[in-house]
């Protein structure tokens, strides 16, 4: 034994001592666990180990110092297992055999004794002799650990496998892989499905495995438990059928997938697998649209879609799998049919014009969100709503089952919202006389002592002291009369209106459940949406008369929103000396107040009331505190304080008032925070929101003001004083103008230098893509240029030669002869070519602010537009990686577009054109681009120039056109024009900043305009600024404008414009 | 010379007569301008955009000033309507005169302005603008103080009879600007602006000329008042009184109002799609 043992040690002493002291260092304690006799045997393995080769040494080290733990885990039987799968690991090579017995320790916990040899065996099978080989041999024991404790041994196999797989291609893959699986495979439950798709995908790209492995955590998160398998095989498919980007697929379509419930991931997953025989790409396409098509769509509709998307994909599979990316017209058009529900985008223009026409101002449409986002007050991202300016409408319906339902809620909420602007519910006027009512306002307003609030309203909801009472009922009462207005003048409109109202009443909460006081404002707001008969309690059912008989009297058409305030205050006073109390069950009855009438409180009885309540409010209130009703859906957010207080702070933020006194002490920061504070449109959690939604009303209404877009860009260079004399332009190519002082009603002598230059050249791409990408429309341009060509020929009259003698003509000169009188010679027609002799010329804006990026919304194909920001901000990057050049359209694209059209256009019927761009800064340098002249021939250099235009600096339109001006003088034809498209008013410095400036600006492109007119010269101005009405108006006179609400609109307007004028 | 005397002794004056009362409903004071106007002889510019009553406006008021004479015993003096509507082709000898050929020679014959000059008739140029440009060559002479008619082919010169005067209409909803009225011409008319008349009062319009009810030609008119709030932002044009008549006379005849304003009035005032859309909707949410 003892021998034994001696000669063991002089083994080991053969090796480097580090063999030694490892095993000296354990072998006690593992005597103690074994025996001396196991222990021996122990001892002697090590030995083997070691006599294995030439490295063998630092194998057997590690065996020895793993020995101790590896000792506590398993019995002996399996250690000289262990052992032995060591030293057969030895042989192959030492590396490998050390890795082995290093993760031991940490592996043998977990793995099942029987699987010791089968997992040797595997890293074994790594190793094909050459270093690289058993480098990832060992390193497939150095993660051993991990994965044993996740994967089960078969699984381990199978990952094993692939990685042998991708061994024969490459080591580093391999091993890349085995850190992959490492810190993939344990957060994966489908890892034999994994790995088996992993191992198709091994066949073609490495880069696949990697990406499939690192998109099937993504599934994880995303798709269903059950289905993961399905969706592993259903992607195994694809990969089989050769679809190229699998991780992509998979990433996008677990992503989409993710977006769905777990019956519909069942649902797209099915039908996914049946379009899988024919057409992965189909599949990949299907699955990402699906999310956003089940939005649109039910799932029982989906079928339907689906189906006849998989007929197309038979009959042709690249319009299936355009209809499956939605690419397609047709998918739409079903998509539409079958979505009953509306969105607010496709309904837009169509509403919009809608609203404008019945409030007969122009109300901008929005959707809720956009409110909400502003936090100025406005919460409610469901409810319809209005600031005053602009109608707030919910960005989808699908309340109803159908489509028309939907739009008929829509048009009801839109009708009640554009009400209250028809019938000028934000016009309430405290001091103004009601129709129908002795005027109290203004008596108990005296009675009380009460000071004038920030805005009309607010006076009125400062008398009394519960404010969120009298708010409800004003607005309740408000609602009322607009609803009576519309009923009665759109009576087409009103039996949507009252299936909408009937389905509010459906909707309201059980009466019987509310105290006195709560209830009879339920029985008000049910009354005030049609219900004839009500449940009241008995004790207040005089009072639920007075109340019912004073909503009634408003429901005319001469009330006004001072009748209903008038009610309102009356109606205040009823109720709030009804305690608000609970009311047994028994106590209610039904009553008809549809014929109620009310009694007339005398003035003093109410002031009496109010001073009595505010006192009693410093004590303890009486029952329950008053709490506002539900809201009426379709009635949305009435905050006529909010409105009020907005306009009040846009007047105060546009200047050219001639009370500048007034304007000065407009509202301050603190007082609308008081305002705010007051109000009891909005709930404010704390303090800091009031302050935060208090800035944001200032800085929205500041935005309002006229601003300098291209501020800080030309402000900086140095420049003439203002204030100085005239200049003389010196340098070639420049010109001096006058400029036009409405002040003086003089001209400025030689005011403004313009410099002509030549637009900077670039590539002809710009054009060509153009028309290219406007194929469409050129078309139709070009047909309807060519209507017009035969004018051009048309007939010419009495002339002295032509083509044939003219009739009419003919026969008068005979009679003149029988007369004895001298007849007419010109007695032959011709066709004239020539008639047509129209020169123009197009100044086109080229100011900083045209680089103002245009929405498109959906107006490009960005049907696959992903909701999901995430993916959308990737989506957006590849798209931009695609146009390369600029990811969004500016303003100045739009006309560039459009010029680049019109021009295609121009060259048919050959009318001349020249085409300007102009800007600058101060009046010393105002830029005038030559981009053609009327005389140049149309040639690739005007295409390059085209290129070019882009915005520079800001806008001084007076000289620019009357430079075009000078140019068209000298062109000779019959007829001239002058096309300025812009984008907004005219700015520059000393030309526009605001107040009196902005009028000099206008003033001057006015006189410009004239003066080109008075040499025959029509001038027209297309702006594209949605403001632009007003100013424009002054600026034209009765010149010829045209506001574009959309610039979108240009490409198609310009063409058409053009020729209405011109022909 | 004698043959033309009989000529135009023959012919049959009273035709040009407004027998019945027009129907009119005055907007403003439009109707004290023309008669203060008419009394001094002061050529009169009805501005406006079509079907917004001009022509209605002349009828009536031709008929006014005969019903005056009438009245007061002068019936000698009643003064004849003479209407010419303008278009393109129009010259000169198609208002003033041509010599007709005939076997034995030819024969003068008055055009209608003539006919008005002679026998002191109202002449209702409509669209002045449409006509060539020669026709200005006699408008403006007869449109300031020497009220003379040059008829160059005869070689006369007519001096006007006292109650003869010149009306001209013109459209400056036209934007061609090769349409528009010269500043020498415009400034020989005094001008009366018209506009399509205010909700209140273009329903009994309606209600008169196309005979529907109340309720609907008051419908009809707040259509009208709707639609026109579009002008500029879609529509070129706001929907004329004439067309609504035409809608309430489909509806009268027992069309459904939906389907009559659309035929009547969607359809005809514009080719855009979404703008009719939205017409249409503003036409279901009046009518039921």
């Amino acid at each position: 034994m003892t021998n034994e043992h001696d000669s063991v040690i002089e083994e080991l002493k053969k090796h480097p001592s580090a063999l030694i002291s490892a095993y000296e260092a354990v072998a006690d304690e593992v005597t103690d666990a074994l025996g001396p006799a196991p222990a021996l045997r122990w001892a002697q393995q090590g030995v083997r180990i070691a006599s294995q080769g030439p490295r063998a040494w630092e194998a057997a080290t590690e065996y020895f110092k793993a020995s101790p733990q590896v000792v506590q885990t398993i019995g002996f039987t399996q250690f000289e297992r262990w052992a032995e799968s060591g030293i057969e690991l030895t042989a192959e090579a030492p590396v490998i055999a050390a890795s082995f017995f290093r993760a031991s320790p940490r592996v043998l916990p977990t793995l099942a004794p029987r699987h010791i040899a089968g997992w040797a065996g595997l890293g074994r099978g790594l190793s094909k002799g050459t270093w690289k080989s058993s480098s990832l041999a060992a390193r497939f024991f150095d993660v051993s650990d991990e994965l044993v404790q996740q994967v089960n041994f078969h699984e381990l196999q199978l990952f094993v496998s692939l990685v042998q797989t991708l061994a024969s291609r490459s080591y580093d893959l391999a091993a890349e892989a085995l850190v992959l699986g490492q810190r993939v495979l344990p957060a994966v439950s489908e890892r034999e499905e994994l790995i088996s798709l992993a191992k198709v995908l091994a066949e073609t790209s490495w880069r696949e495995v990697r990406g499939s492995f690192e998109a099937a955590t993504r599934v994880g998160n995303s798709v269903d438990r059950r289905l993961r398998p399905r969706y592993f095989a259903l992607s195994e498919r694809l990969a089989r059928q050769g679809l190229g980007n699998v991780s992509a697929f998979m990433v996008e379509s677990a992503q989409s997938l993710g977006l769905l419930p777990q019956e519909l991931q069942t649902m797209v997953l099915e039908r996914a697998e049946d379009l899988a025989d024919t057409s992965a790409e189909a599949v990949s396409a299907f699955l990402r649209t699906a999310p956003n098509v089940l939005d649109r769509i039910s799932p029982a509709q989906l079928d339907t879609w689906f189906g006849r998307g998989l007929e197309f994909l038979k009959e042709n599979p690249d319009a299936g799998i355009a209809y499956f990316r939605l690419e397609s017209a047709r998918a739409e058009t079903l998509l539409d049919q079958l979505s009953s529900s509306i969105e607010l985008e496709k309904v837009h223009g169509l509403l919009r014009m809608y609203s404008n026409a019945l409030a007969g101002t122009e109300v901008e449409l929005q959707e809720s969100t956009d409110i909400t986002h502003r936090n100025i007050g406005w919460v409610s991202v469901e409810f319809a709503t209005t600031d005053g300016k602009s109608v707030f409408l919910p960005p989808t319906v699908d309340l109803r089952d159908t489509k028309s339902e939907n739009f008929a809620w829509l048009k009801v909420v839109t009708t009640h919202q554009v009400g209250h602007l028809e019938f000028q519910s934000f016009d309430f006027d405290f001091h103004a006389p009601s129709a129908g009512f002795n005027d109290y306002r203004e008596g108990i307003a005296e009675g009380l002592g009460a000071t004038p609030g920030t805005t009309e309203v607010a006076s009125f909801f400062d008398l009394f002291p519960v404010r969120a009472m009298a708010a409800d009922l004003f607005s309740t009462t408000e609602s009322a009369r607009i609803d009576q207005r519309i009923v009665e003048q759109y009576r087409g409109l009103a039996p949507s209106y009252e299936r909408v109202q009937n389905d509010a009443l459906a909707s309201r909460g059980p009466i019987e459940m509310m105290p006195a006081q709560q209830a009879l404002m339920e029985m008000l707001i049910r009354q005030s949406l049609g219900q004839s008969s009500a449940r009241i309690p008995s004790a207040y059912a005089a009072q639920a008369r007075q109340l019912a008989g004073l909503l009634r009297s408003v429901r005319n058409r001469d009330a006004t929103v001072e009748d209903s305030a008038e009610a309102a205050l009356r109606m205040y006073y009823t109720l709030s000396q009804v305690p608000n109390a609970f009311v047994p069950l028994d106590d209610w009855e039904d009553a008809d107040l549809s014929d109620a009438a009310f009694d007339e409180p005398t003035l003093e009885e109410i002031v009496e009331r109010l001073r009595a309540e505010a006192e009693e409010q410093q004590e303890e209130a009486s029952g329950d505190e008053y709490e506002s009703p539900d809201d009426v859906d379709y009635r949305g957010d009435f905050k006529p304080e909010m409105v009020q207080l907005l306009a009040q702070m846009r007047g105060q933020a546009e200047p050219g008032e001639e009370d500048g006194s007034e304007s000065a002490q407009g509202i301050s920061q603190a007082e609308l925070e008081q305002a705010l504070r007051e109000s009891t449109e909005i709930d404010f959690a704390d303090d800091a929101e009031v302050t935060t939604v208090a800035a944001n009303m200032m800085k929205e209404m500041g935005a309002d003001a006229p601003q300098n877009p291209a501020g800080s860009g030309y402000n900086q260079i140095p420049h003439v004083d203002e204030e100085g004399g005239p200049l003389e332009a010196l340098e070639p190519r420049s010109y001096a103008y006058d400029e036009w002082d409405f002040r003086a009603n003089d001209y400025r002598p030689r005011w403004c230098i313009v410099q002509e230059r030549l637009a900077v050249s670039g590539e002809t791409a710009f054009y060509n893509e153009t028309m290219h990408s406007y194929a469409g429309l050129i078309e139709q341009i070009r047909r309807q240029f060519e209507s017009v060509r035969p004018e051009m020929y048309r007939k010419v009259k009495r002339l002295p030669e032509g083509e044939d003698v003219d009739l009419d003509a003919g026969i008068e000169a005979l009679i003149d002869l029988r007369n004895n009188m001298t007849p007419d010679e010109r007695i032959y027609w011709r066709r004239n070519k020539d008639e047509r002799d129209v020169a123009v010329v197009f100044l086109l804006d080229m100011s900083a602010s045209t680089a103002e990026a245009v929405e498109e919304s959906s107006r490009e194909s960005d049907w696959n537009a992903p909701g999901d920001p995430v993916a959308y901000t990737a989506w957006l990057r590849a798209r931009r990686g695609e146009t390369a050049r600029r990811p969004y359209k500016r303003i100045i694209d739009v006309e560039k577009e459009s010029m680049v059209l019109l021009m295609n256009a121009l060259e048919t019927i050959g009318d001349r054109y020249g085409v300007y761009g102009f800007s600058g800064f101060g009046r010393e340098n105002v830029e005038f681009y030559v981009i053609k002249e009327v005389e140049e021939l149309f040639s690739d250099r005007v295409k390059r120039r085209m290129d070019k235009v882009a915005p520079l600096h800001a806008t001084r339109m007076g000289p620019a056109i009357r430079h075009a001006t000078t140019k068209l003088a000298n062109v000779d034809a019959k007829t001239k024009f002058m096309f300025v498209i812009s984008d907004g008013r005219p700015q520059d410095r000393g030309y526009s900043r605001e107040g009196v400036e902005k009028e000099y600006a206008v003033q001057d492109t006015r006189m410009a305009l004239m003066e080109a007119r008075n040499i025959d010269i029509t001038p027209f101005c297309l702006t594209v600024d949605r403001n632009g009405h007003d100013y424009l108006r002054t600026m034209t006179g009765d010149l010829n404008y045209e506001v574009l609400p959309d610039i979108m609109e240009l490409p198609r307007r310009l063409p058409q414009l053009y020729k209405k004028i011109t022909l | 010379m004698a043959n033309q005397t009989q000529l135009y002794q023959q012919h049959n004056i009273e035709e040009y007569f407004i027998d019945k009362e027009p129907f009119y409903l005055e907007v403003a004071d439009e109707i004290d301008i023309f008669e203060a106007a008419y009394a001094q002889r002061v050529p009169i510019l009805l501005k406006g955009p079509t079907g917004s009553g001009k022509t209605r406006f002349v009828e009536y008021m031709s008929w006014r000033l005969n019903n005056a004479r009438k009245r007061d015993g002068r019936p000698e003096q009643m003064s004849p309507l003479v209407t010419v509507a303008c278009h393109e082709d129009l010259t000169a000898s198609d208002l003033v005169g041509r010599y007709l050929l005939e076997p034995e020679g030819t024969r003068w014959i008055d055009g209608p302005l003539t006919r008005a000059v002679k026998h002191g008739g109202i002449c209702y140029l409509d669209e002045v603008v449409e006509a060539r440009k020669d026709t200005t060559v006699l408008i403006h002479p007869l449109s300031d103080h020497r009220r003379l008619l040059h008829i160059e082919k005869i070689g006369e010169v007519l001096e006007s009879h006292p109650n003869f005067l010149l009306v001209i209409s013109y459209n400056p909803g036209y934007q061609s600007a090769l349409k528009d009225l010269k500043h020498s011409t415009r400034q020989r008319f005094i001008a009366i602006e018209f506009d399509f008349p205010p909700r209140d009062l273009e329903g009994p319009i309606i209600e008169h000329e196309s005979g529907v009810d109340r309720t609907t030609a008051q419908q009809l008119a707040l259509l009208g008042e709707k639609i026109r709030n579009l002008i500029g932002q879609g529509l070129q044009e706001g929907v004329s009184t004439r067309l609504l008549i035409y809608a309430g006379k489909l509806i009268e005849h027992g069309i459904a109002p939906r389907r009559a304003c659309e035929v009547a009035i969607v359809w005809g005032l514009t080719d855009d799609h979404e703008t009719q859309a939205s017409v249409m909707e503003i036409v279901t949410s009046i009518f039921p």
